[in-house]
């Protein structure tokens, strides 16, 4: 008995002491699903590996000792500049670390940069080309995918890892929601892109799309505005007023009944002399 | 959270099927790949990893792709294009180029089967009036076009202008032009006849047996000794000149002299 009250308590316990999420403080508890799909799809999700070689399989066995040992990818940590959120790295992006460049030297801190370098990119659904930063590995990828909208498309946004990359991806979205209204004065090739692209549309709802690509503080301030729209609160002057019309209103048809009542309301009047002295008052 | 996680995975493997496959088969990368030096220790299963020390941040490079050679890529040409196709051939083009010059101005599209399916279809329907009997015509069009031929024949010796003359001249600026693919004017030509010395004719080349393309020609009276060799003109070749038969001057207005 007393151990499954013990127990229970823990239960309450663990329940009552659990860390809080950023989705459980807050105006955030407001926050849509459609942003925490979005959310998980951008930071939670574990990005490709881009600058190591992930091992295979679960178990692998010492060659030396014939021990079987686990497998346990430990991502290398990468440094994301402000320039990589302007730019399309494709997944790249800064290692810091040490080279060991002698056997008998002590390490030496090193930076691993990616090769940049500014092209441009072309975007069928939005019928633009646009001048970015990018990397060989960006233009191989959009090569590999058919085009930088299937790139863009297909890419989970933890694998972007760019703003740029993301508004892009939620306006190309929102632009087949809306079928292609670029492509208005020409309903043939509008048709044809349409056709190539609205797979992507079936993984999205309009809400979704409507919530894709926000940071944090942007979706914040959305729920916001959002809720300040909904109870926006009316000046106290234009219920009086309007009150005050309605009471008139109401007055007038009064008045217009016949009522015999002059006596009533000119009594005090009569016995009012304006330019009498106050005393006589 | 790791409901989260799971079903995250989950829902970006249904976005579509194509997605998967591609990324099982792109295994290239092209940037660093490290190693670390000294791996760190295994940590508990489900558990998180240790904190590491300095010698976990010491990394190997593996390979540096970016400087690996990059395979041929394969386009598809939407246009014809002067020296490398017709529309709907399948060319295969270092990646750089392909995309920079070829994919970007929309000369081409990418090989991608819905694409070969389309333009594969094209090929039976009747070909467009822009194809050439080989990629490099329009450019051999336009060298022999601009040509202005000087045909050097004797000032003292009388002759009679042929096939063969046309053909050396031909040769003397770099083009090898078999005699059955001239055809010259029907009127006979002949010399010494100085009057010819400001006048002009074509002749007609015909290239792969298919293409015609006019060839301006002028005759220059060539002497050997000093006193009967005719005086230097400089730029004597952007120099205009009357038609030797008025039936030709239409096309030889048409024709541009070099600049």
């Amino acid at each position: 008995m007393a151990s499954s009250r013990i127990q229970v308590t823990a239960r309450q316990l663990s329940k009552t002491l659990k860390k809080k999420s950023r989705f459980d403080i807050g105006i955030a508890t407001e926050l849509p699903a459609a942003y925490k799909k979005f959310w998980r799809e951008w930071k939670l999700l574990k990005p490709a590996a881009v600058h190591f070689i992930p091992q295979e399989g679960k178990w692998k066995r010492d060659e030396l000792t014939g021990e079987t040992l686990p497998i346990q990818n430990i991502p290398l940590p990468l440094k994301h500049p402000a320039e990589i959120y302007e730019g399309i790295w494709g997944g790249e992006a800064v290692i810091k670390g040490f080279q060991k460049r002698d056997m008998h030297r002590r390490r030496v801190p090193h930076y691993w940069v990616p090769v940049l370098k500014r092209t441009v990119v072309k975007s069928e659904v939005l019928n633009t080309h646009l001048s970015v930063t990018v990397t060989d590995r960006t233009i191989k990828l959009i090569n590999d995918h058919y085009g930088f909208d299937h790139y863009l498309l297909k890419t989970p946004a933890c694998d972007l890892v760019s703003m740029l990359a993301l508004k892009l991806k939620k306006q190309i979205l929102s632009e087949l929601m809306n079928g292609c209204p670029r492509y208005a004065h020409d309903p043939q090739k509008q048709k044809e892109i349409y056709e190539e692209y609205k797979t992507y549309l079936s993984s999205y709802t309009p809400e979704e799309i409507d919530w894709y690509g926000l940071t944090w503080p942007e979706a914040l301030n959305k729920v916001a505005k959002i809720k300040e729209a909904a109870n926006k609160p009316i000046p106290l002057k234009n219920v009086y007023r309007k009150n005050l019309v309605e009471k008139l209103k109401e007055a007038a048809i009064e008045a217009k009944t016949p009522t015999d009542d002059m006596s009533s309301t000119t009594s005090w009047l009569s016995k009012m002399n304006p330019f009498g002295k106050k005393d006589e008052a | 959270m790791v409901n989260y996680y799971l079903f995250s995975i989950f829902v970006i493997e249904m976005v579509d099927s194509k997605l998967f496959v591609m990324v099982v088969e792109m295994n290239e990368n092209n940037t660093f790949i490290l190693k670390r030096k000294w791996p760190p220790p295994l940590h508990k299963k489900g558990g998180k990893p240790d904190k590491m020390k300095s010698r976990h941040f010491v990394y190997d490079l593996v390979e540096d792709t970016n400087v690996k050679k990059q395979q041929d890529m394969k386009v598809i040409l939407s246009q014809f294009v002067d020296g490398v196709g017709n529309v709907g051939d399948v060319v295969s083009l270092r990646p750089n180029t392909a995309y920079r010059k070829f994919l970007l101005p929309g000369l081409a599209v990418y090989a991608t089967p819905e694409n070969l399916e389309k333009y594969k279809s094209d090929e039976n329907k009747p070909k467009v009036e822009k194809s050439y009997s080989s990629p490099y015509v329009p450019r051999t069009i336009g060298c022999l076009s601009r040509l202005v031929l000087q045909i050097s024949m004797s000032k003292t010796t009388p002759w009679k202008l042929e096939l063969w003359h046309i053909r050396t001249s031909f040769r003397k600026v770099g083009f090898v032009v078999p005699e059955e693919t001239i055809t010259m004017p029907p009127q006979e030509i002949q010399g010494p006849d100085l009057s010819l010395q400001e006048k002009e004719f074509y002749v007609t080349v015909k290239i792969n047996n298919r293409e015609d393309v006019n060839v301006r020609c002028r005759i220059y009276h060539w002497a050997t000794t000093a006193l009967e060799k005719l005086p230097w003109v400089a730029f004597h070749w952007k120099k205009p000149l009357e038609p030797l038969f008025p039936e030709q001057a239409e096309i030889l207005e048409k024709l541009p002299l070099p600049e």
